[in-house]
């Protein structure tokens, strides 16, 4: 069943977490990385899997929901294996309420902790949805479920009443207050009242901790009872109890849990010490000995429909505060057609936020903004398939947040399109090519190939590499790798004969690699690279034959490629001129070197001709999560530059 | 009913009535009060002094920082957004500023409250951090929290390990922003001073490097650093007129980066080891007494 559940803020603290089963916190981790932060993997709505999206590492499935503007998100842990039709439920539901108890504790900012007491909620709404669950598909595993978090109440074959008295379920101080009522309500004497009053000061736990005091009077009252009903059993009641009290215990509840590891070293069967400390305070005397017994008897008599009010009030309150916040949902929707004089206010009250601040910003609001946003990223030349997600993921991020103050919405959308093209064009790793390479300058060569469509400037990008390695006095070899088309091979020994006038006095070192036309590539790739590992070359570098890349013959060839050459970088060559094609080109390319293996880095070539329409970078970033190492600005071999990330921003944001 | 009527509206209003006056008085003096908090409620009327928490993903910082919040590290997982948090100087550690303060003194047991602005460390989310740097009022120093059971001793490990690459780069570009800040600075006294702890994070491990060797590693990979990224390329939109700015780390030459030549330019750093978790309890009380120096 649900392996675990935690909330945590995107500052990366978790506030609660409940955990089953244990799993290592890699997998929340892997998801945060790759859905939240690098932006893959966000596989679609899995419709058999209900409307939440779904992410899958290992053998564990993880379904999650965002409290956007509190900074929360709520994850579901569970094996793959099972099919949870209610988990899209509780996780709305379980939003719903800490969002409603806990969201004005979270908006006072400088703290990162908030003092949780969310267990026996979460409880409840599993046990409900469990319960729906089971009745409207009976596929489920009952026995596994109710070992796994039922309250052990009705696994216990005690009578039938402690099933709706789970013992812990701390009341809240509403229950606190309807208690009193209810007994009042009732037919009996006044006596009940200041029995439990006078005893609670002798039970340490009682001052401590209001909620487990509350607690502690069901729970003692369900035990008794069994016990009354066979004292045979109390062994096996007691020993149910104690799972249901550590799956409820968390760090809220140690007080309660200390105490009764402190009585269980009396007599771990005979109870837990509540009521141990009620005997002994009620036994100053007789009289009130016996009166003790008689309320014993009362609470015991009620006790059911006690622990039913306690009950039924965290249910009732659970159920309000979802209820609200499904009301303020709907009413957000609505809120349009409130008639004309509402609709007058709400322009004006709307125009003077939307100068001032402080707006929140709804769907309505961003749609027209973020169509005109769209249309400047479709006019900076990004495909349409990155500029409507990149547009998408504007409009999750500020729905249902508010404007800073004195900033309009424009700004508002401006500064976040601004922070997701950074998040998408800023590489994980560093890409520092010197740095590799110098560490593996003295064991053996670098590899580097090159690949790309027809035209795009492979050999011309391949020799600006080339030059750029001979002015850092690497020892660089050429091999030539297109064995295709006409001129190709003559063309790479032109470039190395310039290349070796140029860089004779800086003390680099450059020769080509040539076996003719018609050859394997990739063979001939295999033998440049142990050609370069005898003569000690430190860099190779290998062009390959341009290829369509949705022709699937050209592209199988680059599976052996890579197996025979096993370059350490790949790199694809893409034009900056190219539009929308540049993102089935990365794709296709990306996935063609087989399984385990990837391109590295793209090269962008004639950045030069486009001016400010570089939105081919961020397409082909989009498309496959690879980073640009290199762009080419011009035709001579200098003209190879880094790529620089506030840079690129600045031009498709101008 | 004319304008200029005796009871037509804009005559009593500028006319000598009392509810005119009344009406008049009551806009005049709340609508200073409505807007002043109506604007100005979130702004925080000081800043408190901050201290900046930075460094590679996994190497504890949030951890660090709810530890230090709350005397117990909460679990955590990777951060996506930075994080402010208000914590105080224990009452052990001694602020700087009170050094002379007698023992009985009472102000001395009063709160020391200080800001600690987490980032998160992952590659992609880095220029919060580095943003973070400039744009921070009253910054009094820079934790940069390395964990230190990922970087291989210099001995066993090649020096390749990404753990130290990666470490060594994030403070390289650090130090540089820094660095920066103090060769840009107008003013002929130069911005205040920076220091810089290098938190040599999880020293409980069996395999972490102690704080001596981290520093002498991290120094040896800064050195690697600014190497390379001065024979890399330009990056692009960069002209060849500030090709000189893409700027070098430490003293020029050849020689070998040190931390202490970061001093020249008013950043000093200092290494220290802790832990902040660990079967025997955390061991932070260095970095405490690190932090009350700077206050």
């Amino acid at each position: 069943m649900l392996d675990s559940f935690e909330i945590l803020s995107t500052s990366g603290v978790v506030l609660w977490s409940k955990t089953y089963v244990p799993i290592g916190p890699s997998v929340v981790n892997s998801l945060i990385k790759d859905v939240f932060i690098e932006g893959r993997n966000a596989a679609a709505p899995d419709e058999s899997r209900g409307p939440k999206p779904t992410y899958k590492k290992d053998k564990y499935t993880l379904k999650w929901t965002t409290a956007k503007d509190l900074g929360l998100i709520f994850v579901a842990v569970y094996q793959s294996l099972l099919h949870l039709s209610w988990v899209d439920e509780l996780l709305d539901n379980i939003r719903a309420l800490f969002t409603g108890l806990y969201g004005e504790q979270l908006k006072k900012s400088k703290s990162s902790a908030i003092s949780v007491k969310f267990d026996s909620y979460f409880d409840r709404q599993v046990q409900e949805l469990e319960k729906t669950g089971e009745t409207t598909s009976a596929r489920h595993e009952d026995s596994a479920s109710d070992v796994q978090f039922t309250p052990p109440s009705t696994s216990s074959d005690a009578d039938p009443s402690a099933d709706e008295l789970p013992p812990p379920i701390p009341g809240l101080r509403k229950a606190d207050l309807a208690r009193p009522i209810s007994r009042d309500d009732n037919s009996t004497d006044v006596t009940p009242i200041p029995t439990p009053e006078t005893s609670r000061p002798t039970t340490p736990a009682v001052n401590n901790h209001l909620l487990t005091a509350k607690g502690g009077p069901g729970g003692r009252g369900s035990r008794r009872s069994r016990k009354a009903a066979s004292s045979s059993s109390a062994q096996a009641s007691s020993g149910d109890e104690s799972p249901a009290r550590r799956g409820k215990g968390t760090a809220g509840k140690a007080a309660a849990k200390k105490m009764r590891k402190w009585d269980a070293e009396g007599m771990a069967d005979e109870d837990d010490g509540t009521t141990l400390d009620y005997s002994g305070a009620a036994s100053g005397g007789e009289m009130p000995a016996a009166n003790v017994e008689e309320i014993r008897q009362d609470t015991w008599g009620r006790k059911t429909k006690k622990g039913e009010f306690v009950l039924k009030d965290l249910d009732e309150e659970m159920d309000s505060i979802i209820a609200a916040s499904k009301e303020k949902q709907a009413a957000a929707s609505e809120e349009g057609s409130s008639g004309l004089m509402g609709q007058g206010i709400g322009a004006i009250s709307g125009l003077f936020r939307n100068v001032v601040g402080g707006k929140k910003l709804t769907k309505d609001d961003l749609v027209k903004p973020l169509k005109a946003m769209e249309d400047h990223l479709l006019n900076k030349n990004v495909a349409r398939e990155a500029a409507v997600q990149l547009c998408q993921s504007v409009e999750t991020e500020l729905i249902g947040s508010k404007t800073a103050t004195f900033t309009s919405m424009d700004t508002t959308i401006r500064a976040a399109m601004n922070t997701a093209l950074i998040k998408i064009l800023t590489p994980t790793t560093s890409l520092d090519l010197l740095r590799v390479v110098e560490a593996t300058r003295k064991s053996r060569p670098f590899v580097i190939s090159i690949v790309g469509v027809n035209g795009v400037g492979k050999s011309t990008n391949l020799s600006k590499l080339a030059f750029f390695f001979l002015q850092n006095q690497y020892r660089v070899l050429i091999a030539a790798g297109d064995t295709f088309r006409s001129g190709a091979v003559e063309q790479l020994r032109v470039h190395v004969r310039n290349l070796k006038e140029l860089t004779k006095r800086e003390g680099g070192e450059v020769d080509i690699f040539e076996r003719g036309y018609g050859k394997d590539a990739a063979n001939i790739a295999k033998d440049a690279v142990q050609f370069a590992a005898e003569q000690h070359y430190d860099v190779v570098l290998i062009d390959t034959a341009g290829r369509r890349h949705n022709d699937t013959r050209l592209m199988s060839s680059l599976e052996k490629f890579a197996k025979l050459a096993q370059p350490d970088k790949i790199f694809m060559v893409g034009e900056a001129l190219v539009g929308t094609d540049s993102v089935a080109q990365a794709r296709n390319f990306n996935d063609s070197f087989g399984p385990g293996r990837g391109l590295d880095g793209f090269v962008v070539s004639k950045c030069d001709t486009v001016g400010d329409m570089v939105g081919t970078l961020v397409s082909m970033v989009f498309a496959t999560g690879i980073p640009i190492v290199f762009l080419g600005v011009g035709q001579h071999y200098s003209d190879l530059r880094g790529f620089s990330v506030a840079w690129a921003v600045q031009l498709l944001m101008s | 009913m004319a304008w200029y009527d005796e009871d037509s509206f804009l005559t009593r209003g500028l006319g000598p009535y009392l509810s005119t006056i009344l009406i008049t008085a009551l806009i005049a003096f709340t609508l200073p009060v409505f807007l002043h908090f109506f604007i100005f409620r979130a702004k925080t009327p000081t800043s408190l002094p901050t201290f900046l928490v930075i460094g590679p993903s996994g190497s504890g910082k949030t951890s660090l920082v709810t530890l230090f919040e709350k005397g117990a590290p909460s679990p955590t997982h990777l951060s996506q957004s930075p994080l402010s948090v208000r914590v105080s100087l224990p009452s052990t550690t001694k602020a700087a500023s009170s050094k002379y303060r007698s023992e009985n003194d009472p102000t001395l047991k009063l709160e020391k409250p200080l800001l600690l602005v987490d980032t998160p460390g992952h590659g992609k989310l880095r220029h919060f951090g580095l943003e973070h740097l400039n744009a921070t009022p009253n910054l009094k120093g820079i934790i940069y929290v390395v964990d230190a059971a990922s970087i291989p001793s210099s001995s066993t490990g090649s020096s390749s390990e990404s753990g130290l690459a990666d470490a060594a780069e994030y403070l390289h570009d650090i130090l540089l922003v820094l660095q920066k800040r103090y060769t840009t600075a107008k003013s002929s006294k130069g911005p205040k001073d920076v220091p810089v702890l290098i938190a040599a994070n999880k020293l409980d491990l069996f395999t972490a490097l102690p704080a001596p060797l981290l520093k002498t590693s991290l120094e040896k990979e800064i050195s690697r650093v600014r190497e390379t990224r001065a024979k890399g390329l330009l990056t692009a939109g960069s002209g060849d007129a500030d090709a000189d700015d893409r700027g070098w780390l430490g003293e020029g030459g050849e020689s070998k980066f040190e931390f202490r030549q970061m001093e020249e330019v008013n950043v000093p750093v200092q290494v220290v080891g802790g832990n902040v978790l660990g079967s025997e309890g955390p061991d932070v009380d260095k970095w405490w007494d690190w932090i009350g120096s700077k206050l």
